[in-house]
């Protein structure tokens, strides 16, 4: 395993973020339900590299960003349907369509690598940007964990609501693992419900990024060293500069 | 969720802000660095992030620094979970999306509610 996140940084950590961090790491290199802990390390490598790609750059400057044309600059060790999909979500994730979904799960991905691989993105620019936030180094990438994916797909899985099935609250089964805090868990929680292992690992990280989903709704209280609406601004302009309109 | 923690401390919060600007009194403590601090790090400016860094840990302290970075960094990964995977923006805030609050925000000017007007 590579050196803990938080090593060497002069300002106190709180252990619970500390340890949020080499759980993530750990899980990322593990084998996923679809993609193998080698294939998982891939992407988080190509995660890192898409900020530099030239395509990126000219795709996020163009009006419409559907009308260049072009090739991504990829480390090659993923397909097309992949890389599109990793350069898209990193770089210009606020211009996405469910016809661009549509048309990398057309390009051979299944609707189960889409979303573990959007698990992966989410959790991979979180961990990183939180450290280069602080001024510190990017860790390294881990060693990949041998292993065969669980291949397991919630049976209670629908399109529905959103461009790609998710298990609604009513619909998930034991066998899917803990899924959601309480019956009425955002659209936002449902989002990787496709793949539970992705859905669990990523909110164990969020929440000790953000909150907890119990105290989401307390607007009254903080449970963090700044005060709720502190909280609440930078959120609120952070995604308002990805153009997100959740 | 700007609005209800603002309206918890019994204020206001003029929602344009969030794409236009806040007024220089948006009435949140260090909102200004909060913010500065934000945008670097959306930015990827290095230094402009470790300026903006300096300021928010000399007026809050390196706690509010770790938090405030936390924050950031929760919000790049969960507008991209939601606009990869097309999760409805009315659903937001538990299903009580607000339109004009959109409007005034002008979040409807965003990509992806254009696309779906």
């Amino acid at each position: 395993m590579s050196a803990p996140s938080f090593a060497g940084s002069r300002i106190p950590v709180r252990s619970d973020l500390a340890e949020a961090h080499e759980r993530a790491w750990a899980a990322i290199a593990a084998p996923g339900t679809w993609l193998t802990g080698e294939r998982r390390i891939a992407v988080a490598a190509e995660i890192r590299h898409a900020p530099a790609c030239a395509h990126c750059a000219r795709i996020k400057a163009a009006l419409s960003p559907n009308a260049v044309t072009g090739a991504h600059e990829d480390l090659g060790t993923l397909g097309a349907a992949e890389v599109e999909l990793i350069h898209r979500v990193v770089s210009d994730p606020g211009r996405l369509s469910e016809k661009w979904s549509q048309s990398i799960l057309a390009r051979g991905l299944s609707e189960g690598e889409y979303v573990e691989v959007v698990g992966l993105v989410a959790t991979v620019m979180m961990l990183d940007t939180c450290l280069r936030a602080l001024g510190l180094p990017e860790r390294a990438l881990p060693a990949p964990t041998a292993g065969e994916p669980t291949r397991y797909r919630p049976a209670g899985a629908r399109k529905k609501a959103a461009w790609l099935p998710l298990v609604e609250p009513e619909d998930a089964l034991e066998a899917d693992g803990p899924l959601y805090p309480n019956p009425k868990a955002g659209y936002i929680y449902r989002g990787l419900s496709l793949v539970p292992q992705s859905l669990r690992d990523y909110w164990a990280l969020a929440n000790c990024h953000y909150m907890p989903g119990e105290y989401v709704y307390q607007f009254d209280k903080s449970i963090r060293a700044i005060r709720r609406p502190q909280v609440e601004i930078v959120a609120a302009r952070v995604s308002a500069m990805h153009q997100c309109a959740y | 969720m700007l609005r209800e923690s603002m309206q918890s401390e019994g204020k206001q919060v003029d929602v344009r802000g969030v794409t236009q600007g806040f007024d220089e009194d948006v009435g949140i403590p260090h909102a200004d660095a909060l913010i500065e601090f934000a945008e670097a790090v959306v930015l990827r400016d290095a230094a402009r992030t470790q300026s903006a860094r300096e300021t928010l840990r000399s007026a809050l302290g390196d706690a509010a620094l770790v938090d405030a970075a936390a924050v950031v960094a929760a919000f790049h990964g969960f507008v991209r979970i939601a606009d990869a995977i097309g999760i409805p923006y009315t659903t937001a805030a538990r299903g009580n999306d607000a339109p004009e609050l959109r409007q005034q925000a002008g979040i409807n000017d965003f990509y992806r509610v254009r696309g779906e007007r």
